[in-house]
């Protein structure tokens, strides 16, 4: 079955079914939606993924280090009590903004740690800001942030 | 042994997962410097059965041999935990573990 169809039959059939018997299969954001990972705005590749939409401030938690010695690997952590539909990840350090985006299990627990690659923030205290946007299974979207700073950077490589 | 190291511990019905891939992740600007190409996980997917556990759609910026943590409901110990990573050159990996 052509996949583009599929997932439009699954946003048909959770409109009119309930949700439980609407098929949960993966998606390929970078295939779905290649422009948000070129963006090289936090803003832009939100608009690219989602559209035009105006998160609530709540309800999302991003815990880092406030400052991380190594850029090479950050660890990021993302939980929301939120019933999620999906959830992305954004950071306005590299040259590219969008880092992840998870498509959430019906039921599943947003509760996701892993480690990232970022660039210094600048030596006079300057900060960046890793974002998080949930996609509520109520059509809402909610956002959090958390602001750190990055000694030594992750990308020079 | 493969390319990944997966941990998977079920305690009061929730699954805790940690697991690690073994891979370059080199960006955009990694590999100009390198002269070589770009090459990065771009999905990764965990599944008990076939029912989808957890599915993400992944950057150049996760650090070199990128680790990840998450949990979910409705497995218990015993069952089979299987996980599938894709890269930048079409690699894809599937490794599996019992859930402890």
């Amino acid at each position: 079955m052509n996949r583009r169809n599929f997932i439009g039959f699954g946003v048909l059939a959770m409109a009119t079914l309930p949700a439980t018997l609407s098929a949960f299969s993966s998606i390929d954001f970078r295939k779905t939606k290649p422009d948000t990972w070129t963006a090289k705005t936090v803003d832009n590749a939100v608009k690219a993924l989602y559209g035009d939409i105006k998160p609530e401030e709540s309800g999302v938690t991003v815990k880092a280090p406030k400052v991380a010695s190594n850029g090479g690997a950050v660890p990021i952590t993302v939980k929301s009590d939120i019933p999620a539909k999906t959830v992305a990840v954004f950071q306005d350090m590299n040259p590219e903004s969008a880092v992840a985006v998870w498509n959430v299990p019906e039921g599943g627990i947003v509760d996701y740690s892993f480690k990232i690659k970022l660039k210094a923030t600048d030596e006079n205290g300057g900060n960046g800001t890793v974002y998080a946007i949930v996609e509520g299974r109520d059509g809402k979207f909610y956002k959090g942030k958390v602001s750190l700073q990055v000694a030594k950077g992750g990308c020079e490589g | 042994m493969g390319t990944m190291k997966i941990k998977a511990k079920e305690k009061d019905g929730i699954v805790k997962v940690k697991f690690m891939i073994k891979h370059p992740m080199l960006t955009y600007d990694q590999a100009k410097k390198k002269g070589t190409d770009p090459n990065f996980i771009t999905h990764i997917g965990a599944k008990v059965g076939d029912k989808i556990v957890y599915d993400v759609s992944t950057s150049q910026f996760f650090s070199k041999n990128p680790q990840f943590k998450f949990k979910f409901k409705g497995a218990k110990k015993g069952d089979e935990l299987c996980i599938t990573w894709t890269d930048l050159s079409g690699k894809t990996v599937t490794e599996c573990k019992k859930i402890k």
